[in-house]
């Protein structure tokens, strides 16, 4: 086998079967944000504009750093945003502008 | 953007939360969902009260109705047979509602099979019966580990099953999940129903531990 063809078989988050690490048993309570993240994820689904297939695939196109470095709903938002530019739902410049509201929001009127 | 989190180190789903603040000013992340939500609300794609409703029904979930359907499942062979059968429908006899399309397979522990859950993939999970599941079942030692040396892993959860009883992994999709009917514990015949439900565990459910009357806590 070459070097490169290994690479073939595996997408950044197909890792059954690999070596890991110890099990940490990590667990937190949900930011409100994050347990925002997951509602929307829900309500997406119900309506049929971003099912829990394309949201999985969502986060794989992300690549390998972000999957390696964002955290769990980081990676959903983030892949939320993208499949809706995709399907021409939002635009970028629409949801930057919309990203720049929501923080000036949030310094004029701090929570 | 994201200030305060650091990961030096490889550990890539390591979701650590702690070092921010209350009083900081929402994160790009936070902002980014705020900015969507608030356009698909715009665009009439979804109902401005419905992320509201839907955090409801997520509090709503815990592990609690996953001990209710295995203390049924122990006191009731007919509903243990129904549940077997189809995971979902007798979830939904005893009115636990499944809010998504998803179907679930429940897997018996038995003396000589002993049932684990994951999802190599990503985090597919009995959510309707269990709620959200812990970090530890996303992060990828876990999801890694769990198919390839299921023994090693329960060890590390502090589980021993004897080298006679089989362990059966079965990795969840998106559209089936599953949920571990564990057996149940020696000395609890005169048992309620109720003290039956209050010994199952979230863990036992996943498959990572054993229910033992001994060290739950329950009075007998």
């Amino acid at each position: 086998m070459n070097d490169s063809e290994h690479l073939t078989r595996r997408l950044p988050n197909d890792i059954g079967g690999l070596p890991a690490e110890r099990i940490q048993r990590t667990e937190h309570d949900l930011e409100p944000w994050e347990k925002r993240c997951h509602a929307l994820a829900d309500v997406l689904d119900f309506h049929k504009i971003i099912n829990t297939e394309e949201k999985r695939r969502g986060v794989e196109a992300l690549g390998a750093e972000m999957v390696g470095k964002l955290t769990y709903y980081e990676r959903w938002i983030t892949a939320f945003a993208n499949i809706l530019f995709q399907k021409g739902i939002l635009t970028p410049r629409e949801l930057a502008r919309k990203m720049d509201e929501v923080e000036a929001r949030s310094v004029s009127n701090p929570p | 953007m994201n200030q305060g989190r650091h990961d030096p180190h490889d550990h890539p789903h390591d979701d650590r939360h702690s070092e921010i603040s209350q009083s900081a000013h929402p994160g790009y992340f936070d902002v980014m969902e705020t900015a969507v939500r608030e356009l698909l609300v715009e665009k009439r794609l979804i109902g401005p009260g419905e992320i509201r409703r839907q955090i409801e029904v997520l509090d709503s979930r815990t592990p609690a109705l996953g001990s209710k359907v295995v203390a049924r499942a122990w006191v009731d062979p007919g509903f243990r047979a129904r549940l077997l059968a189809n995971g979902r429908s007798a979830c939904e006899e005893l009115g636990i509602s499944f809010y998504d399309d998803t179907q679930l397979i429940v897997l018996e522990n038995t003396d000589k099979v002993h049932n684990l859950i994951v999802c190599t993939l990503c985090s597919c999970y009995p959510r309707p019966v269990l709620g959200l599941p812990p970090d530890w079942y996303k992060l990828k030692p876990y999801r890694a580990r769990a198919v390839s040396e299921p023994r090693a892993v329960l060890a590390e959860f502090g589980t021993v099953i004897p080298a006679d009883v089989e362990i059966l992994v079965s990795d969840s999709t998106a559209m089936v999940r599953y949920l571990v009917l564990p057996k149940r514990p020696e000395g609890t015949r005169e048992y309620t129903e109720e003290q039956l439900a209050g010994l199952v565990t979230r863990d036992a459910m996943i498959g990572v531990a054993v229910i033992d009357v001994e060290t739950s806590g329950v009075p007998q």
